[in-house]
Parts: structure tokens; C-alpha cells; sequence
């Protein structure tokens, strides 16, 4: 009796095994690090490489911080442990962020800011920055949100004082001015000593220019220069190999065209008025498509001009401010400030044998054209749109998690060529993107 | 699945994922599998309904056969370079079938009635995977119901048709990139069933008892889904409006035409050689085309190219008769995918493909008989980029493993 299951129970077993195994199976090119070391990896940078999202920084914004998604990628290839000034989760909403709660009768966004669970735990001498919980253990992650290329030699940048400071890098010093307080940040940067690094710096030399609509300056070309030299020879110090990622056009972000100026200029030709807007020179005109009306314009909101209630900039006596727009002449000088910029990280990454990541390029070919999606992606379509386009987060200038996980990919590919390696990129659909009410 | 013909079937029958070129099933008769699926040129007895209604009208004896198919399948998925996510799917067992019953009015003159399931594909990917918002999964499937006549003109000579009604349906799942506040996606699943018509007809010649030849054209069926169910879950509340509930679509899948030769050789007894070339037309299907009743997600419709091209199928068996009661089967076949470069889906990740067979039959009495096939099939692997067909990029590679039963009761 026995032999009547035994058969057929052995029979099924060896044809479960025989199936299992024959489980069809796709190889990948086996990983490697190439000629790179990401034994220590940092990354040094501003806003974009804290993580900084919808308008703030906070703990899941930070989380998925591309240098995060990268370290996580190298510790394939043999890189070691990445930390992070990460917020408590007590402590998760950071400075706070935006939250978008629905939408507005005319179909635009209305966005709220989180006020809660916030790591602000008081306000700086100079009566105007908030200070943010302290961070003081050593962290791979230097990314400090506002910081210009200019910046970084500046002593006391991080340091609580009356004439202002940087409270993103003020939580990574010590408060005391005797203990480091004052230490500019290249040495922070020094005193990491990494392997490998990446390093995004120089989009606020034009940034701040451009979302101020033309009143902060351009950062001048020689200090950014004097800058550059001091990062690269710092990083590169011990002989560490990285990727140097260059600046974005800035004027191809949601935060200058999705109020565009080609609609805003159809609606008053509709009311049967022009757009008026304050050049940077003062001079009142009217509004031509090559300038840009920023995200943060109150365009359109009825306001009284005289007996009269007409919408903001749609007439000659209320035009839009000197810093609702970025008129022709200053995106001509964000233009060409961000192609001399651009020309010295890359003659730097070139001085010293340095992967180069031309994310202008990139940024520049998500563009839609033709009519056609600039990139699709595992079924979903990305471009630089304001909130359907995926990619950047709720201020219009910053990346959502999945923004952050396409640039990383990025930046992945142009170190897998540069050192020979092959470091996986990362599945971008893992990482959200906008979330909606 | 609210497809009418299972609830008409009453059982879990569902005709099998695709292991043939695009979503083509050739699982017809547990025979024939084991001969490499040959058969044009042959008398395969009642299964010549579809492989050669030519050749039913050469059948001695009043028949009826029983057949299915169990169809383990995987395929395995691979992120383009140097991506590192994979995937493999969970498909479900796909059970093929047939049913055939021939029956003589005359000598010369043979009715018959097929019921069986060339076309169908049931794929399962999950939610999880990074192609998601392309396919979750997709179940598709085509139930042939063919009444045919078949009339031998002389002893060299028979000819055959049959009509072709078809009953399936389709359902197809998808994520939409749109995430809710706790970051979940939303879902779409498509579902209708689908009604179309053809037809199959064969001629069969026999100059000599030693070789035989055979051409059938098995015609397009345009299936039509009309007032399909669209039903969205998990949509954020904003944007609701966008994917409205209560929308229909309207879609059609062509299950192309099939134009085959066959050559039976018999140099002895025993032994039967089979060669069969076929072409299937393809290139009808241009593209998948889903039309709306109200707008989703701001479009009408969606529409996706396909641009098959039409494709060969060559094949050989052999089955060798060890006494009057036992045969043993062998064959193979080279399949080539329909699917160009550029347009690879998720739903039908194609490539040519070789099929190995073996079966074995046996006459347990003079009126009842056994068939039972095993068939192998390994589909090359193929990275595409998949960028004309809105697919999902990367490499896949499909196996699936068949075994397959048949019952044979003639009088």
C-alpha cells in the first residue's frame, strides 16, 4: 500500500523541483563600483541635495534626498553607512511645508502650509531666521538649503548673529564661536574626508536673482569662482573621485511658467486691457511672453485702482511688481550668468578628472516637444509642469521624492561612465510624487 | 470577470495565456501537441475541425473527444540597464480546451461541431511592480464555437468549412500614477465581453496511402466589446471628476487569420511524419484602442500602436505506432513573434519562440482511447525599449510548461 502514494507523492516532488528550477530568470550585469571608492560618501550642496520639498525641509523630504537615494544605491557597489541631519520624528515637519488641500475655482492649487510637529525651537539674534534643532554628529549629507557657491568660504555663515546667518547650517555647528561656531562652510566640508562626493552648488547664484525677480543679485562670477576653487581642492584633497552636477536653467521650472505669460496676456486682451508689469529698469510696459511671471505673483487678484476694481496687472496704474516678474532683460542674465557658471564646473570637473553631471541638459530635455512628452518613464509621463508634471514638488522649484530618484538616476548613469562601474539605478516609481486631497 | 461564457460554461475554465506568437493559443487537440501541433496535412481525426475540416469527411466513425490543456507559465522581468528592479509574474494556471463531435451523415458527408480556444492570454504582474501603471494584469480570452461540414469529393479529395461564432471577453487591470494622501494609487480595471464571427475552411488530399496534403484558412475574427465596464478605486477625491464612474468603453481586438499548409508522410505502418508551415495575419492588429463614454482623465479615448506584422509558424512531429494499442509522439516548432522592435508590452511580451513536444497514446478499447501531450516552450529572451507602443521598457523572458489530456470515444 505504501508504494501507491509513495510513487506519485516522489513523481510530484521531483516535478515541483524540476518546475522551480526552471523558473526563467533574467541576469543583470553584475554590480561594481568601477574604479570609484564609495567606501565615504558626501554630499555637499545646497537645497536639492538636503531634500528640501514643497517649500521646506522635513523628515520624508530628507528621506528621499537624492544623495539618500544614491548612498543606498553605492552600498550595493561597497559604500558605506550615509547619515543624515535628519528631524526627529517627533520633530518630523522640520521648518514645515506646503500641503495641497484641493483646488480653486479657476482650477489652480491651494496650498497650506504644516504647522505642526515643526523642529523650529526659537529665533536667531537677528529677529527674522528661525532656529532649527541642532544636528551635531558628524553627517554625510552637507546639503544646506540657501547656500551659494559665494558662500562657502564665508566664516560665521552658520553662526546665530544679529546681522543674519544660515539656520540649516547653523544646526550642524556648535554655538559656541570658540568651538567651531564660525567655522566656515569648506572646512565642514574639509573635515569629512570623504572617498567619493558629489557636488551640486551654484544654482542660488542665480536662483535667488531669478525668484526675487531680479532684485537679489547675481552672485559675481570671480567670488563664485574663488569658491569653486576652494570645494574642489577640498574634496579632492585625499584624492577623492566624484560628480560635479551643474546649474538648471532656471526660467524652464514650474515656479516661471505656470503662470504663463502667454495666458496672463490673452485674459487681459480678452478684457480688453494689456498686462502691465515694473521692468527691473522701473520703467512700466506692457508685458511680452519673453518675460516671466513668477508662481508667487498675486497676477489676477481684483485689486482697487482708483474707483475702479480690476484685476492686479491688468491695468498701466497697477502693474505687477519689480518682483512678480523676471522681465527679458533679467532671464538674459540669469541665461548667460548660468552658461559662465556652468563653463567653470565643468573646466573644474574636467582640472581634475571629476564625473560630470550636465543636469541643464537633462532639466532641458524633459521639456514637451512637439507636442510629444519630453520623457515617459515606465508608462508615466514626466515634465517640468506645475504639480501634473510629477517631477517638482509644490514650491515649483524643488523635486517631489520621484523628481529626486530620476535626478539620482541621473546622476548614477553619468558615474557609472566615468569610473566604469555599474551602480543600479533606483525603480523611480517607489518614490512618490504630488499627493492630492 | 463578468464575461457571459463562464457563467454559460458554469465551471473555472479559462482559455490560457498566450505561449504562442502574441496572444494566439495553439493548443487544439492533445494529439497533435505531441506531434509538434502539426496537422494540416494529416487525419487527426475529430480535431480536424481545426486543423482541416477537409479532412473530417476521411473519418470512419462517429467520434467525440475531450481535451484540456494546463498551461504553467512565467515569465521573468528585467529593468533596462542599468536599472536593478525585476519582477516575474503570478500567473494563473491556463486551461486551454477543446470538444469536438463528428458525426456521419453519409459516407461522403460529415457534420461536426468544435467548440475550442485558439486566442487568450491571462497575465499577472501585480500592483507592485514598476510597470504597474502599464499592466497589472490582463485576462483575455476567445471561445470558438464551430458547427462544419466536410465532404469527401473522391477518395483523393475532401473539402470542409465550418462557421465561426466567437464568445470571450477582456479584462485588463492598470495603476494610474495618481496618489491619495497616504501615497496609494489609483486603479482602473477594464472589463467587457466580446462577440465576432469567421470562419474555417480546408482542403485535404491523399494521392497515396503514404502522403497526404492539407490547406486551411482559419478566417480574422474582429472581436468587438461594446459598453465594457470602466471602474476606477482609490482615486484622491480632487480629482474624482476626472475619472468618472459609471464610464463604458468600447474596444476591438482582432484574432487573426491563419493560412496553413500541411504534408503527412507515411512510409510505414507505424510510423507518420508531419511537416506544417503556417503565416498568421498579424499585421491586422495596428493597435489597442479603448473609446469612452465620457472623457477620463481629460481624453476620449486611449489609443496604443501595436503594428504587428504578420508571422510564420514551422513545424514537424512524428508518431510512431508501437503496436495496435500504444503510439508515442514527438515534435516541434519555431514560432515567430509578431511583435517589432519597439512596440513589446507587458500584456504579450513576445519573442519567437520554440516549442518541444512529446505525447503518448493509447487505445484502451475499441471505442475509447487516451491522449496526453507534454510541451515545452521557451521564448527567446528580449530587452525592447518599448517606446512606440507605450509599453514598458526592459528584458523579459517566458517559459511555460504544458501538459495537456485528451479522451477520445468513437461509434
Amino acid at each position: 500500500m505504501k508504494n501507491v502514494f509513495y510513487k506519485p507523492g516522489m513523481l510530484a516532488l521531483v516535478a515541483t523541483v524540476l518546475l522551480a528550477s526552471c523558473d526563467p530568470e533574467v541576469d543583470g550585469p553584475i554590480v561594481s563600483s568601477g574604479s570609484a571608492d564609495f567606501t565615504k560618501y558626501v554630499a555637499v550642496g545646497n537645497s536639492l541635495t538636503a531634500g528640501y520639498a514643497d517649500g521646506g525641509l522635513y523628515r520624508e523630504s530628507q528621506l528621499n534626498s537624492y544623495p539618500a537615494i544614491l548612498a543606498q544605491q553605492f552600498a550595493l557597489a561597497g559604500g558605506g553607512e550615509f547619515k543624515q541631519p535628519l528631524f526627529t520624528e517627533e520633530q518630523s515637519n522640520g521648518s514645515g511645508y506646503l500641503k495641497l488641500t484641493g483646488f480653486d475655482a479657476s482650477g489652480l492649487p491651494v496650498l497650506e502650509p504644516v504647522k505642526d510637529k515643526l523642529a523650529v525651537v526659537g529665533m536667531g539674534v537677528d529677529n527674522k531666521t528661525p532656529l532649527y534643532a541642532e544636528y551635531l554628529e558628524e553627517v554625510n549629507n552637507l546639503g544646506v538649503p540657501g547656500i551659494k557657491m559665494v558662500n562657502v568660504t564665508t566664516v560665521g555663515y552658520g553662526f546665530n548673529n544679529p546681522l543674519g546667518f544660515n539656520p540649516y547650517y547653523e544646526r550642524l555647528l556648535p554655538n559656541d564661536p570658540t568651538s567651531g561656531g564660525l567655522m566656515p562652510y569648506v572646512n565642514k566640508v574639509a573635515a569629512t574626508d570623504p572617498t567619493f562626493f558629489t557636488m551640486w552648488l551654484g544654482n542660488n547664484d542665480v536662483l535667488s536673482f531669478a525668484t526675487s525677480g531680479g532684485i537679489e543679485p547675481i552672485s559675481d562670477a570671480d567670488k563664485f569662482q574663488e569658491g569653486l576653487n576652494a570645494m574642489v581642492s577640498t574634496l579632492t584633497a585625499n584624492d577623492a573621485e566624484g560628480a560635479i552636477i551643474n546649474i538648471p536653467d532656471v526660467t524652464g521650472i514650474p515656479f516661471f511658467t505656470t503662470k504663463a505669460t502667454t495666458d496672463l496676456i490673452a485674459k487681459a486682451n480678452a478684457a480688453n486691457t494689456k498686462l502691465y508689469i515694473v521692468a527691473g529698469t522701473g520703467e512700466v510696459r506692457e508685458a511680452t511672453p519673453a518675460d516671466y511671471v513668477l508662481l508667487t505673483s498675486t497676477v489676477g487678484t481684483p485689486e482697487a485702482v482708483g474707483p475702479a476694481t480690476v484685476p492686479h496687472g491688468f491695468s498701466q496704474f497697477n502693474p505687477l511688481g519689480n518682483g512678480e516678474v523676471l522681465d527679458e532683460a533679467e532671464v538674459a542674465d540669469v541665461k548667460a550668468a548660468t552658461t559662465n557658471f556652468n563653463g567653470m564646473l565643468q573646466a573644474a570637473a574636467q582640472a581634475e578628472d571629476l564625473a560630470y553631471v550636465d543636469m541643464n541638459a537633462f532639466f532641458t530635455s524633459v521639456q514637451p516637444h512637439d507636442g510629444l512628452p519630453g520623457l515617459v518613464l515606465n508608462g508615466v509621463v514626466y515634465s517640468p509642469a506645475f504639480i501634473s508634471g510629477n517631477l517638482f514638488s509644490l514650491d515649483g522649484v524643488h523635486l517631489t521624492p520621484r523628481g529626486y530618484a530620476i535626478v539620482a538616476n541621473e546622476i548614477i548613469r553619468n558615474i557609472n561612465i566615468k569610473y566604469n562601474a555599474q551602480v543600479p539605478t533606483v525603480d523611480e516609481t517607489r518614490y512618490r510624487a504630488v499627493l492630492f486631497p | 470577470m463578468k464575461s457571459k461564457i463562464l457563467a454559460l460554461l458554469g465551471s473555472t475554465l479559462i482559455s490560457g495565456m498566450a505561449m504562442a506568437g502574441g496572444y494566439q493559443v495553439n493548443l487544439a487537440s492533445q494529439r497533435q501537441i505531441g506531434m509538434g501541433h502539426t496537422g494540416t496535412g494529416l487525419e487527426t481525426g475529430t480535431s480536424s475541425i481545426f486543423f482541416n475540416p477537409g479532412a473530417m469527411s476521411y473519418l470512419r466513425q462517429n467520434g467525440v473527444t475531450i481535451g484540456a490543456s494546463g498551461i504553467i507559465s512565467k515569465i521573468a522581468y528585467r529593468a533596462p540597464e542599468p536599472g536593478g528592479a525585476t519582477a516575474q509574474t503570478d500567473n494563473p494556471l491556463g486551461t486551454p480546451f477543446q470538444v469536438y463531435g463528428v458525426f456521419s451523415i453519409s459516407d461522403k458527408l460529415k457534420a461536426g461541431l468544435g467548440v475550442y480556444t485558439p486566442y487568450g492570454s491571462t497575465v499577472k504582474w501585480g500592483d507592485q511592480w514598476n510597470g504597474r501603471f502599464g499592466l497589472n494584469e490582463l485576462s483575455l480570452e476567445a471561445i470558438y464555437i464551430q458547427p462544419t461540414v466536410s465532404y469527401r469529393l473522391t477518395d483523393k479529395l475532401g473539402i470542409g468549412v465550418g462557421f465561426v461564432y466567437a464568445v470571450g471577453g477582456v479584462n485588463l487591470q492598470r495603476s494610474i500614477p495618481v496618489q491619495d494622501q497616504s501615497g496609494a494609487y489609483g486603479k482602473a480595471e477594464l472589463d467587457g465581453s466580446a462577440s465576432g464571427v469567421g470562419f474555417n475552411a480546408g482542403i485535404f488530399f491523399k494521392p497515396s496511402e503514404k502522403l497526404s496534403l492539407g490547406i486551411n484558412y482559419r478566417s480574422k475574427v474582429e472581436m468587438e466589446v461594446s459598453e465594457g465596464d470602466v471602474s476606477f478605486t482609490n482615486i484622491p477625491g480632487t480629482l474624482s471628476t476626472r475619472f468618472p464612474a459609471g464610464t463604458q468603453f468600447d474596444a476591438k481586438l482582432p484574432l487573426p487569420a491563419t493560412l496553413s499548409l500541411g504534408v503527412g508522410f507515411m512510409p510505414t505502418e507505424a510510423l507518420t511524419l508531419a511537416v506544417d508551415i503556417s503565416r498568421v495575419g498579424w499585421g491586422a492588429y495596428k493597435s489597442l484602442r479603448f473609446d469612452y463614454s465620457q472623457d477620463v482623465n481629460g481624453v476620449s479615448y486611449s489609443e496604443n500602436a501595436r503594428n504587428y506584422e504578420d508571422a510564420y509558424i514551422y513545424r514537424v512531429g512524428a508518431e510512431y505506432k508501437v503496436d495496435d494499442a500504444l503510439a508515442l509522439r514527438a515534435g516541434a516548432y519555431l514560432d515567430q513573434t509578431p511583435v517589432q522592435e519597439g512596440y513589446l508590452t507587458p500584456e504579450t511580451p513576445d519573442a519567437d519562440s520554440r516549442g518541444l513536444s512529446v505525447g503518448v497514446g493509447y487505445q484502451v478499447s475499441d471505442n475509447f482511447s487516451i491522449d496526453a501531450s507534454f510541451l515545452y516552450v521557451n521564448k527567446k529572451e528580449r530587452s525592447d525599449a518599448s517606446n512606440l507602443s507605450g509599453g514598458i521598457a526592459g528584458t523579459y523572458k517566458s517559459v511555460a510548461y504544458i501538459p495537456g489530456i485528451g479522451l477520445n470515444f468513437t461509434f
